[in-house]
C-alpha cells in the first residue's frame, strides 16, 4: 500500500509539476572537479532552506553522483524565484585512482571511487543533454580556466541555447584571478565569490533570480 | 653452425641429433638455419620483420594468425602437423626444412635417413620414433602458447572491442578511465555502472525499451 501511495504522489506531483505554470527551473551547478560546486550547492541550500545538499571534502570526485535539491525559494526585491538544485560531480576526461592514493585511501577505496566518478561523470552529461533548463558553471578562480573540458562544456551548454552563469569561486585564494576568467569566456558575465567565506553572495543571488527567473 | 637455437644462440652441426629433443642449454625448441658462410650476426639481425611482432601483444597479424591457427585446429580436430604450419608459417622450423644443401655429411645422411636410436636421446623425451618429433613438440608449444595468447588476450580484446563500440568510456586499467564528454553528452542511453571486465550497464531511453 505504501508503494501504491508513493507511486500515487509521484505521479500526482509529476503532473502538477508538468502542468504548473510556475514550474521550478532546474538548475545543474557544472564544472571540473574541485571547483567548490557542492560548497556552493550547500551554500544557496543553506541559505534558503536551511539543508544542506551534500557532504563537501578537498578530495576530488566527492560528488559522484547528481544531487538534487528541490524547490530552493530565492527572494529577490520581494520577488520569489525557485529553482531546483543539481549539484553534479566534477566533469573531466580522465579519472585515475592513483590520485586518490595521495588521500591517504587504500587501493580498492580509491578503485571504487574512480569507478562511482566516472559513472557520475555520465550521468551529469546525461543530465545536461535533456535534464536541466540552466547552468551555473563554477570554475576554481585560483586556477587555469582554460581547459578542454570547461571549453567544451560551455560549447555544449551554448550549443543548448541554456542560460548559464559562470562563477569565479574561491576569490578567498591569493592566488584567485576572476579576470583570468573573464578572458576565457568572455561572451559571459563572470560572478567573483567564495562560496566558502560567504562571499559576494549576494550578487550571485541576484544573478541567479536574473538568469533562472 | 647450421642451426642455432634462436633461444640462447647454442649452434649445432647440421643433422645434429641433439637439437632432437630441444635445446640442452636452454630447452628452446626453435632453431634457425644458418648455411655455412652466412654471416653469424644474431638472428634478431638477420629477421628484424618477425620477431618484433609478438612483443608488441596487440599486433594484428598475430591476433589474426592465432584466430585462424584457432579455428583451422578446430576443424582439423587436433591433428599435429596442419597446426605446424598454420601456427608457425615463419619459424625457423621451415627454414629448416627448406635449407637448401649442396653437400651432405654424414650427420646430415644419417638424419635424413635413419631412424634415431634411443640411447641417442636423454631419458625425457617422449617417444623418439619420429625424426621430425621436435617439430611436432614444437607445434604442442606452440599450440598452448596460441592457447595462452588467444586467452589472455580475449579480454583485452574484449576491452578493445567495447572501448571501440562505446567511445565514451574507455577502461584504460581497473579504476583508470577516460571519458569521450562529447559522446557522453550525445548518447542517448547512459552508462549507469562500470563493471569489472570493461562492461557496462546502460540506461535505454524508454522508446528502445518497448
Amino acid at each position: 500500500m505504501g508503494l501504491l501511495t508513493n507511486l500515487k504522489d509521484s505521479i500526482s506531483r509529476a503532473a502538477s509539476t508538468l502542468f504548473s505554470e510556475e514550474d521550478p527551473k532546474r538548475i545543474g551547478i557544472y564544472g571540473p572537479p574541485n571547483a567548490g560546486k557542492t560548497t556552493l550547492a550547500n551554500r544557496i541550500a543553506r541559505d534558503w532552506t536551511g539543508d544542506a545538499v551534500g557532504p563537501e571534502s578537498h578530495v576530488p570526485h566527492e560528488t559522484r553522483r547528481a544531487r538534487r535539491k528541490e524547490n530552493v525559494e530565492i527572494e529577490r526585491d520581494g520577488k520569489k524565484v525557485t529553482i531546483d538544485i543539481v549539484d553534479t560531480p566534477g566533469v573531466t576526461t580522465k579519472v585515475d585512482y592513483t590520485e586518490f592514493l595521495e588521500h591517504d585511501m587504500e587501493k580498492d577505496d580509491a578503485v571504487r571511487r574512480s569507478r562511482e566518478a566516472t559513472e557520475g561523470v555520465a550521468e551529469a552529461m546525461h543530465w545536461l543533454r535533456e535534464d536541466v533548463d540552466g547552468v551555473i558553471y563554477v570554475l576554481d578562480s585560483s586556477t587555469d580556466p582554460f581547459t578542454q573540458v570547461n571549453t567544451m562544456l560551455i560549447g555544449i551548454i551554448e550549443s543548448q541555447d541554456l542560460p548559464v552563469l559562470i562563477l569565479a569561486n574561491k576569490i578567498d585564494l591569493e592566488d584567485s584571478s576572476v579576470q583570468r576568467i573573464r578572458n576565457a569566456y568572455p561572451q559571459h558575465e563572470t560572478i567573483p565569490l567564495s562560496a566558502l567565506e560567504g562571499d559576494n553572495m549576494d550578487e550571485v543571488y541576484d544573478k541567479i533570480a536574473e538568469y533562472f527567473g | 653452425m647450421p642451426h642455432q637455437c634462436t633461444n640462447c644462440g647454442r649452434g649445432f652441426e647440421d643433422g645434429s641429433q641433439e637439437m632432437l629433443s630441444g635445446c640442452p642449454n636452454c630447452g628452446g625448441n626453435k632453431f634457425q638455419f644458418r648455411p655455412e658462410g652466412a654471416d653469424n650476426s644474431p638472428p634478431t639481425d638477420t629477421e628484424p620483420p618477425e620477431p618484433p611482432e609478438p612483443p608488441g601483444g596487440n599486433s594484428t597479424v598475430a591476433k589474426t594468425v592465432g584466430k585462424t591457427a584457432a579455428t583451422v585446429r578446430d576443424i582439423v580436430g587436433g591433428t599435429d602437423e596442419p597446426s605446424v604450419g598454420a601456427d608457425q608459417p615463419e619459424t625457423a622450423d621451415s627454414q629448416i626444412a627448406a635449407g637448401p644443401t649442396d653437400t651432405e655429411d654424414a650427420a646430415q645422411a644419417s638424419a635424413r635417413g635413419e631412424v634415431v636410436s634411443p640411447d641417442e636421446l636423454p631419458d625425457h623425451t617422449p617417444e623418439g620414433d619420429h625424426q621430425f618429433e621436435p617439430a611436432g613438440a614444437d607445434a604442442a608449444a606452440s599450440e598452448s602458447s596460441a592457447d595462452d595468447t588467444r586467452d589472455r588476450p580475449d579480454l583485452k580484446e574484449l576491452r578493445e572491442e567495447l572501448n571501440n563500440q562505446f567511445e565514451s568510456v574507455k577502461v584504460v586499467a581497473p579504476g583508470q578511465y577516460e571519458l569521450n564528454l562529447m559522446e557522453l553528452y550525445d548518447r542517448e542511453e547512459y552508462i549507469v555502472a562500470l563493471e569489472e571486465d570493461g562492461r557496462y550497464s546502460i540506461q535505454v531511453p524508454e522508446p528502445i525499451q518497448e
